[in-house]
């Protein structure tokens, strides 16, 4: 019985159907949660990942199917530098030489599909992006209106606070 | 911020239509029901996708509709009323039906509960990856296993700690009981801990300890009146039955613990009686030769601190009476029989005994350092009660005189090893090692000069085996004696080449002993006869001129010669010492002496002359008549040789009575002076400054080869402070110091 060969469809926000191999998909915490169990696994054909569009998802297995040849380098935190390249392999960098609003996408798809390595690496090129800017700086980059009022700000610190802490 | 898209859920509509309606109340009929076994299938991917995806969307939108605070909270409340309205219901009412019954429910709950910790946590788990660490909660699964503790484990553990116990002491009275039920149950305890086992700990293993405790105090009364081998047959099942019990369904960190409370109960309360009943205790078993029961008490003692000690005991006075019925029976035997220096059914005795009882501690007593510390110590003191005239030291070394002497014990050489060895065992106990030593070299010596030794490879081993015990200086002496002999053989052929160029009717050999190693012997001087005369100085002038610094003293008592006498028609080879040699020549050609005469022209005392004369006129072979004839010699008597001598043997050996005791203790009272005087040097020298108490002991300890009483050890160092090696501290009377 060869369960690496088996595949699973993953479905996305739009009901497109990617079949991939278990091992790919099991890369997400949650699919492995789903199968994780002594559940007959041939039992499940189809998962829906109904918060996850289609160009992200194949983006998301693109990224799993590497991962699987040549696993991501741990990433060393703080940043040692402003270019991904010099903080992760080659394919990686470039995997993420993307537009903002594909990686924003990718990085809640990690979040919501559990994938770490895929979260460190978005979040980490998000950090990359912040490295030694202004505040001005950055509204600049993320093309950001500062539309706080002093209320919001503060609150926003707030809720921050944590990584403020560590 | 991109799920901007979408549209917020409001907490109500999101909990009500979704998590309680599809998951929630799903979950809680599946488990009122009674789902199949394999309950992976409960939620399909699409079914679980979905309420996850709600979560998230819940706990991932904007403040302040973000609700991860509710959801957390409503996680608790919903497992707490599961477990309150329905579980808790359902193990009230099955209490008080039996044991097994309300395991059997509380087994099915807390697996129910494991299926519902595990489903809830995974429709939530988004609140496990931030929310919970952000602020520092109960993971998920720690909360509903703290809510099952809570509501039902607190409330339910009195009954169901009860309920095992009775089970276990069903089985302990061979009933079957569902071991894997109160496994489970077990798990249960352990899982409560949240990862300690302190709730197994206080819950369960506390009372289990208790009513082992109890079990056996009752078992103990049950068994106490059959024999010990009977008790302690029954103990050994309960203690393998716990063991195993252990290992079936509780803790593996119990099992000490229970077998101590056994052991406590069943062996340590009650390890006197046991072991002193009158007909079957230590002592009766050990009297029986019962191995397998005596192997069972040490087993199950040595599992108690100082357990066995009781028992070395035991044996110790076991083996010392054994010994002490040894002894009298020699005390008897001496007053039908006269006392003799060779007792052999003795030491034979003595060897067995030990022999036996080196088994038993070895066998049945597992070789246990206690044990061959009993042995020693009860060995110690037989070995050296001494009865009658002669010490078992000299009974000892006699002993080994029969086995290497030819003509003694006739023994294979393995057996002689075999003999040795155990001899060497008994005397590794003897407090007078040093006496030994001086009889044993004398006896040695008569061995080799008589030429009465069986084999030079047993005389070699039994002093290897002396050695071994007590170190080269033991032996050196002995060591010396058989090279002197080895030496002699190679003198003699090179010397017999010398003897060829004189003109001698006489045969003549000589051995050269080396003063020290040999006892010392007296030595009269005698009137030789010519021919002998010629012999010796020409062996000096030869001696001489190779050892120019040695000096030769002639040991005339020790020297043997073969004379061949003729009586009548008929010619004898008389084997005979060269004083009884020089006695039948002054007798050759018929001459009558009387005893005066006799002395003067060999040139002899009395006290020599008197055995030398008994030996050939009162012995076996009357070579020489005596008037009047009798059985003593006066200095009265005429001697003549006698004529009518006749013996169906050519060759006779005429044996003469000794010179000198075989004992010398006045030399070894030398010795010890010598040692003690020696050690307490030695001590001084290092410590300079000691009081007289502590030299004392280390003395005692320094002497190896023998004991020697205080009082003497007292008087040469008075002695050594006149000589002014050692000087009285001027201040305190007791404290010594070396003078350089």
């Amino acid at each position: 019985m060869d369960v690496e060969e088996a595949t699973v469809k993953l479905i996305s926000a739009e009901g497109d159907a990617s079949p991939v191999p278990l091992a790919v998909a099991k890369m997400s915490e949650l699919v492995k949660s789903m199968m994780d169990e002594d559940a007959e696994e041939e039992d499940i054909k189809e998962i829906p990942l109904p918060n996850v569009k289609s160009q992200v998802l194949h983006k998301v297995i693109e990224f799993c199917e590497h991962h699987l040849q040549e696993p991501m380098n741990e990433i060393e935190k703080p940043l040692k530098s402003n270019a991904m390249s010099d903080v992760v392999q080659k394919w990686y960098a470039e995997f993420v030489d993307i537009e903002q609003v594909l990686l924003f996408e990718l990085i809640l798809a990690a979040n919501y599909m559990d994938i770490k390595p895929l979260l460190d690496l978005t979040c980490a090129t998000v950090a990359s992006m912040i490295k030694g800017k202004t505040p001005e700086d950055i509204r600049t980059t993320f093309n950001i209106t500062n539309d706080f009022s002093p209320e919001e700000e503060a609150q926003v610190r707030e809720e921050n606070k944590w990584c403020e802490e560590a | 911020m991109a799920s901007g898209g979408q549209r917020i859920i409001p907490l109500e509509e999101g909990w009500n239509d979704e998590i309680k309606a599809k998951a929630i109340d799903k979950l809680e009929d599946l488990l009122n029901g009674g789902m199949k076994t394999g309950t992976s299938n409960m939620f399909g991917p699409r079914e679980y996708v979905t309420i996850y995806t709600t979560c998230y969307d819940m706990c991932t939108q904007r403040s302040p509709y973000n609700w991860s605070r509710e959801l957390y909270q409503r996680h608790g409340e919903t497992i707490e009323n599961y477990l309150t309205t329905h579980v808790l219901p359902a193990l009230r009412d099955r209490t008080g039906q039996g044991g097994t019954i309300l395991l059997r429910e509380l087994q099915l709950r807390w697996t129910n509960h494991q299926i519902m910790n595990k489903w809830l946590k995974k429709f939530f788990t988004y609140l496990d990856r931030y929310y919970v660490k952000h602020h520092s909660l109960p993971t998920l699964s720690q909360a509903g296993l703290r809510c099952f503790r809570t509501n039902i484990y607190d409330e339910m553990k009195r009954d169901t700690t009860q309920a095992i116990l009775g089970l276990i002491d069903e089985e302990r009275n061979s009933q079957i009981i569902d071991k894997s039920l109160i496994k489970n149950i077990v798990e249960l305890y352990e899982n409560m801990g949240m990862g300690s086992l302190d709730a197994y700990n206080a819950d369960l293993e506390e009372p289990l300890l208790n009513s082992t405790r109890e079990y056996y105090a009752k078992k103990r009364e049950d068994w106490i009146n059959d024999s010990t081998p009977d008790y302690l047959i029954k103990a050994e099942e309960a203690l393998e039955a716990e063991r195993s019990r252990v290992a079936d369904y509780l803790n593996s960190s119990s099992e000490s613990k229970i077998l101590k409370v056994v052991e406590e109960e069943i062996l340590e309360k009650v390890e006197t009686i046991l072991l002193e009943k009158e007909t079957s205790g230590c002592r009766a078993l050990l009297q029986n030769d019962k191995s397998e029961d005596l192997q069972r008490m040490f087993r199950l003692f040595s599992r108690l601190e100082n357990g066995l000690v009781p028992i070395a005991t035991i044996l110790q006075n076991f083996v010392s009476s054994m010994g002490d019925d040894i002894i009298n029976r020699r005390k008897a035997r001496l007053e039908s029989e006269k006392d003799r220096n060779d007792d052999p059914k003795f030491v034979k005795s003595l060897i067995e005994l030990h022999e036996k009882y080196l088994g038993v501690v070895k066998k049945d007593f597992s070789g246990h350092s206690l044990f061959q510390k009993a042995l020693k110590d009860a060995f110690v003191e037989i070995v050296n009660k001494n009865v009658g005239q002669y010490t078992n030291a000299e009974l000892m070394s006699t002993f080994c005189d029969r086995i290497l002497k030819s003509g003694g014990e006739k023994l294979s050489e393995g057996e002689v090893e075999e003999s040795l060895d155990r001899i060497v065992q008994l005397f590794s106990y003897l407090t007078d090692k040093d006496l030994f030593a001086e009889i044993y070299r004398n006896q040695l010596a008569k061995r080799l000069l008589n030429q009465r030794s069986t084999s030079d490879d047993a005389e070699k081993l039994m002093i290897a085996k002396l050695k071994m015990q007590c170190g080269t200086q033991f032996t050196s002496k002995m060591e010396g004696m058989l090279a002197d002999l080895a030496v002699g053989s190679e003198q003699r052929t090179e010397f017999e080449q010398r003897m060829r160029q004189v003109d001698t009717k006489l045969d003549f050999s000589v051995q050269v002993l080396t003063t020290g190693f040999w006892p010392t012997y007296k030595s009269p001087e005698v009137s030789l006869t010519p021919e002998m005369s010629k012999c010796m100085d020409v062996f000096k002038e030869w001696h001489d001129k190779k050892h120019q610094k040695r000096k030769l003293t002639w040991m005339f008592s020790q020297g043997n010669a073969t004379v061949r006498g003729v009586f009548g028609k008929k010619s004898y080879d008389m084997q005979v010492s060269t004083l009884q040699a020089i006695a039948l020549d002054a007798m050759n050609g018929g001459e009558t002496l009387t005893f005066e005469e006799l002395a003067k022209r060999l040139n002899l005392e009395e006290s020599i002359l008197k055995p030398l004369m008994h030996s050939l006129s009162c012995g076996k072979y009357k070579v020489i008549a005596k008037t009047p004839a009798s059985n003593k010699i006066n200095t009265t008597d005429k001697f003549t040789a006698n004529a009518k001598f006749s013996s169906n043997m050519r060759k006779i050996r005429i044996p003469m009575a000794s010179l000198d005791s075989t004992l010398n203790t006045k030399r070894v009272e030398e010795d010890r002076t010598i040692a003690i005087e020696a050690a307490i040097v030695r001590i001084m020298k290092a410590r300079k400054t000691l009081q007289h108490q502590q030299l004392l002991s280390e003395v005692l300890n320094q002497l190896a080869f023998f004991n020697p009483n205080p009082r003497v050890v007292k008087k040469r160092i008075e002695a050594l402070i006149d000589r002014e090696y050692l000087e009285r501290s001027a201040d305190n009377n007791h404290v010594y110091n070396y003078l350089a």
